[in-house]
Order: structure tokens, then sequence, then C-alpha cells
């Protein structure tokens, strides 16, 4: 015991100094380590394949990891108030099949119909936030039911792959702004959107209820209209995903939905964010979605087979969070 | 108090689940009497035991305070492994036992990494069945000229004994056991203990890590275990063979009416549950109803199940404060070291 109290203490100043001085520029431990992961993955697939320095290249690129990070955006909102969305991929599918089928039969008005289909996923999320916050009910339990509603929902708009989105969704997803691939305008305003939500006083209480809900309580928050405000905008984030891989398929995909789910938890828990919420951010999950992507694109690019892309990518997820495990117990035996 | 009374209260979530299971088999049969004829009910059988082996585990892990999202990946692997060491010679009784025994060792790694390394359970069981599903998929390159299950598999599942399913017996003495296990032994007074709390646990001198570790071992091994079966059944064995069952496996569990946290449940409950959930997919077509009105329904079975087994269990608490009898919280947890 006392030998490794010695040890520590020899250790202590480097560690703290390099942790204060990111603290005083405002940028926490968990984003830097993310931003390398991201950074080196990136560079390998810059160096493997140099035509991707390219803004249309890389705006394709980042059209793939597009419902990976709205899904993974939701999902990190929930897990921030101490709870969990399975639901996630039901609600994807339900406005991918929706944009698929509904809007793609209207000759106009495509807009509002697609701003309806939201409004349907911002009430699906509404509902896992009613069962949760009202009904008492486990976040886990509750989007278990609601999730395999919502797949059945969107199989019964579209029993199998097809359906026809408006061009005019496919022609943004594909499509550019003032030169900006608009997959990038995107990746952009969920950003900017997260970080005024973040800095806002509803963000601050979201950090409050995820982190003690009962003093956050005590503190005259209203946890019941944090939740349900949270739930209800993953709703949006999953639905707004739906929406955009119908663009990026050019059709639906009732069975798409499902392994968004898990993958979304997985970018989530990469980036940083704690499944004991509280702790954490969107901007992580973003990160963590673009280092599974361009994981995914290394393999395809070497021509290694897919198992070698699932192998890595969990591989990242094990190795992640055991050296966050082993961190977490150095700093407690510090403490003790 | 009546005795009897109160076993049948002890019990009353997994009594309502055989009820929920029954009343459905009986809409079912007076809609169509061909449901109820015996070749009906060994095939619902026979389904309800692959889910059965899929939340075998997850019942365990799930009573235990954790959760097991490799299951499924699992499955695949009890297939497509002994179906490969199949073609290399190394089938039969022994390629089973080794198979199941694999299954364990993966259910170990999870162990350690919840319990040693304390990583959340979703985490750590989901990265596993991460790479499960890699090596499996780098091992069914190898034999892409179709996994024929093997022999014994087959057999194990198609086989009868007598009127009734081999597999079907098999699973009882599965559901034998587990009940045995959880209700009459140490080690299963202990899962309830570290479901339930932690640290109560943990002082009154049980070892948690050890029962987790115990927990997901069993789960890896039955679910492998549960593969093979279904590989056999189905006939042959491919990738996704095990999808549908981490969705199975789970709702089982919860609509058996064991709690998500963990600390309350039986495997009676579960099996309960994968007698309703087969009798609800074979019944849907009578009705004409499809996949899609499947899931529908699932999904609501599930939320009104957990909310009809909370309305019951506050109804139990007021009828117990009502009658002064309101005991020390979980005096089970004291002496189960």
């Amino acid at each position: 015991m006392t030998s490794t109290t010695v040890d520590t203490a020899a250790a202590r100043p480097a560690v703290p100094s390099l942790r204060r001085l990111l603290a005083n520029s405002g940028i926490s431990l968990t984003a830097v380590t993310t931003a390398t992961i991201l950074i080196v993955l990136a560079v390998t697939d810059f160096i493997l394949q140099p035509a991707l320095l390219d803004v249309t290249e890389l705006g394709y690129l980042a059209q793939t990891a597009l419902p990976l990070v709205l899904v993974g955006a939701a999902q990190t909102l929930v897990v921030l108030v101490r709870g969990i969305d399975l639901s996630v991929g039901g609600i994807m599918v339900l406005a991918n099949t929706t944009t698929a089928v509904w809007v793609g039969e209207q000759g106009g008005n495509h807009q509002l119909l697609v701003f309806a289909i939201l409004g349907l996923a911002a009430c699906a999320g509404l509902l896992n936030g009613l069962l949760v916050a009202v009904g008492g009910f486990e976040p886990f339990v509750a989007t278990l039911g609601t999730w395999t509603i919502f797949n059945g929902l969107a199989l019964k708009v579209l029993p199998t792959d097809g359906g026809a989105p408006p061009p005019s969704l496919i022609n943004f997803v594909f499509g550019k702004t003032a030169g900006i691939p608009n997959s990038f305008l995107v990746l952009a305003g969920v950003f900017v959107v997260w970080r005024i939500l973040r800095a806002s006083k509803l963000g601050t209480r979201i950090y409050a209820v995820g982190a003690d809900e009962e003093r956050a309580r005590l503190n005259g928050t209203s946890v019941v209209g944090v939740k349900l405000f949270v739930y209800a905008l993953a709703g949006l984030c999953a639905g707004i995903a739906g929406v955009l891989l119908a663009g990026v398929a050019s059709s639906g995909t009732p069975t798409a939905g499902d392994p968004y789910i898990l993958t979304s938890v997985a970018a989530v828990v990469i980036g940083g964010t704690s499944l004991a919420g509280g702790k954490g951010g969107i901007g992580l999950t973003m990160m963590a979605a673009g280092a599974l992507v361009f994981i995914s694109d290394i393999v395809t690019e070497v021509n290694l087979e897919t198992w070698v892309s699932v192998a890595a990518s969990s591989g990242l997820l094990l190795a992640v969070v055991i050296v966050r495990s082993l961190i977490d117990r150095v700093a407690e035996r510090r403490s003790a | 108090m009546n005795p009897v009374l109160d076993y049948l209260r002890e019990r009353r979530t997994t009594i309502a689940a055989y009820a929920l299971c029954a009343v459905l088999f009986a809409i079912a049969t007076i809609h169509s009497s061909g449901f109820a004829s015996a070749s009906n009910i060994r095939q619902l059988l026979v389904f309800a035991s692959f889910i059965g082996f899929a939340a075998l585990g997850q019942t365990l892990v799930i009573l235990a305070g954790g959760l097991d999202l490799s299951v499924p990946w699992l499955m695949a692997f009890g297939g497509l492994q002994l179906s490969n060491w199949t073609t290399h010679g190394m089938g039969g009784v022994l390629g089973i036992v080794l198979v199941v025994a694999a299954g364990a060792a993966i259910g170990l790694a999870n162990g350690y990494g919840v319990a040693w390394l304390r990583v959340p359970p979703i985490v750590m069981t989901l990265a596993v069945g991460g790479l499960v599903q890699a090596y499996l998929m780098s091992i069914g390159q190898l034999n892409s000229s179709g996994n024929q299950a093997p022999r014994i598999a087959e057999s194990i599942a198609t086989d009868r004994l007598g009127p009734i399913p081999v597999v079907a017996l098999v699973w009882l003495g599965f559901a034998v056991a587990a009940g045995v296990l959880l209700s009459r032994t140490a080690l299963g007074r202990r899962i309830y203990a570290t479901g339930a709390s932690d640290t109560v646990a943990t002082l009154s001198g049980v070892n948690v890590k050890r029962v987790r570790l115990v927990t997901y071992m069993l789960s890896g091994a039955a679910a492998t275990f549960g593969g093979v079966v279904l590989s056999g059944y189905v006939g042959s064995t491919y990738i996704d063979i095990g999808a549908p069952y981490l969705f199975a496996s789970i709702a089982a569990v919860i609509v058996g009416g064991a709690s998500i946290l963990g600390g309350r449940g039986t495997y009676w409950g579960t099996v309960a549950g994968a007698l309703t959930l087969t009798v609800l997919s074979a019944m849907l077509p009578l009705f004409h109803l499809d996949t899609a009105d499947l899931e529908i329904v699932y999904g609501i079975v599930i939320l009104v199940g957990v909310a009809l087994s909370r309305l019951g269990a506050n109804a139990l608490q007021m009828s117990r404060r009502g009658g002064g009898e309101e005991k020390p919280a979980d005096p089970e947890v004291v002496d189960v070291a």
C-alpha cells in the first residue's frame, strides 16, 4: 500500500497540470482522447487513399456517417439523463418508410409532409418520455416495448425494401450548397444546435437531471419536463436520421433500424459519454461515429473482408472501455 | 397467514404469466380447434424451447443485475462452430460439449469485464458479441459451400421420445435444474442478493464478482447450446440465425415477471414468458395478422405486462401496510453467505 502511495505521489504533478491546462481552455481529457482516435483513423484513411482529400469525396463519406451521427445524437441525449433508448431504431425506420411511401406518393408539398413526419417522430419520442418520466417504466423496458411497436408500424407502412423517396430529398442529400456538400452542413448544423442547447438553461438542466435527479428536483428543476423534452428531441433526431437514410439509400428500408440501436450505444460509449448520466455530450458521439465510419472505410479500401471492420469496431469499443476503467481505478486508488 | 395463499402471493407474477399464456392458448383454440392438436402443441414446445435456452442464461444474468446482449451471437456461434468442427471430424457429443464449453468461456470474458473491469454490462456484452460476430464472419468464409447442421444437432432438435419432442424434455430438465439452482442452493440465494443490492450482498459476505461471473458463464453455455439445437432444427446454420433471440430472450424474462433491475423473478416465469411469446406468434396468423402486427402486439404485451406486474406489486405493498405486516427490507438478504 505504502509503496503505491509514494509512486503515485511522484507521478502526481504531471497529469493534473495537463488536466488543468485542458480545463482552463475548456476542453475535457475525454474530448482530447476521442479526437485523437478520430484523427489517427482519419489520417490513416487519407494516407491510404489520398483521393479522399477532396471536398466532394469527403462529402460522400460524411453522407454515410449522417444516420449514425443523428441516431448517436439521439442516444446521447437520453443517456445524459441516465436513460437508454432502444426505440431509436424503430423511430428511424418509421420515419424512413413513411418518407419513402407517403412523401414519395405526393406530387408537391414535400417539405410540409417531411415536417409532419419529423413531428410524428418527436411524438414517438415523447411517448417514450411519458412512459419513463410519468409512467415510471425502466427506460430499457419501455423502449424495448416501443421499439418493436414502431418497427411493426414501419413494416405496415412498407413491408419490404422499396418505395420512392422524393427526388428533392435525394438531391439535397447528394447536393452542395455554395460548394460545400450538404452532408457537411447537416453535421455542422447538428453540432451548432447542440452547442446552443448545451449553453442554454435547458442544457444545464439536462446535465443536472443526469447527474443527480433528486438534487435537480430540489433545485426547482422539473425533472419530468426535462425528460419529456429529451426523449422527444431524441425521437426527432432519430426521425431525421430515418429521413436522411431514405435520401442516401434512395429507397425505404423497414429493417434498417435495428443495427443502429447497438451501434449508437457503441458510439456514445466510445465518445466518452457516461452511461451513468450527466457527463459527456453529442460532440463526443459525433467524433466517435466519425471514427467508426473511418474504420469501415479503411477496411473497404485495403480490401479486407467485412469481419475485420466488425472486429475493429468492437475491439475499439472494448479497448476504450477497458482503458477508461483502468484509469478510473488508478484515480480511485490515488484518492483513497 | 394462510401458507397456501402466501405461496401463491409470492409467485404471483409467475402465475400471472402462465395465466396469460393459458388465456391466449384458449382464445386460439376456441377460434380454431386445430391449435390444440398434438402436432401443433409439439411444434409450439419446440419453438418455445429455443427462446427458453436463450433466455435461461439471460434470466440468471438479469436476476444478478446484469444484461447479456451477446446471446444472439453465441447462438450463431453454437451452430457455426459445431458445423465447422464436424467438417473437420470433431462432431458428435464431444463436439457439443466442447462448443458449449467454448460458449461458457466467452461468457467468462463477459463476466470478467463486467465484474472485475466494471464495464457496464450493455457495453461489455455488446463488444464481446461484436467480436464473436467478427470471428463467425471470418470462419463463415471458409466453408461457403453451405453450413450443413451436424447430424447430432438435428437429432436432438427433431427426435421424439414417445409423443414428446426430445428438445422439450431437455428444456424441462434445464428448467428444473435452474429452478432448483435459484430456489434451493446458496448460489441461487447469492444471485438474488447480488441483483437486489450489490452493497448489501457484499456486506453480508457474498462474493458478488464471482456470482456475476458464474451467471455470464452459464448464459454463454446455455445460449450456445440453444444455438446448436436451433441449427439442428433449421437444418442449416448461418450467422444471423440468433438475431431474433436478442429481443425474445429479454422479452421472455420481462413477460415472465422478472425485474430488469435484478433481484426479482424466476426461471419458471421466463418459461411462461417464452411460451406466451411463442403462442402469440403462432396464433396471430389465425386472426389474419402478419409479422408487422406481431411486432406491435409483442410491444404492447411487454408494456402492459410490466404495468400490470407493477400495479400488482403496489397493491401487495398497500395490503401489507394495511395489515400492519410490513417486514424489514429483504430479510432473505441477511443470511445468504
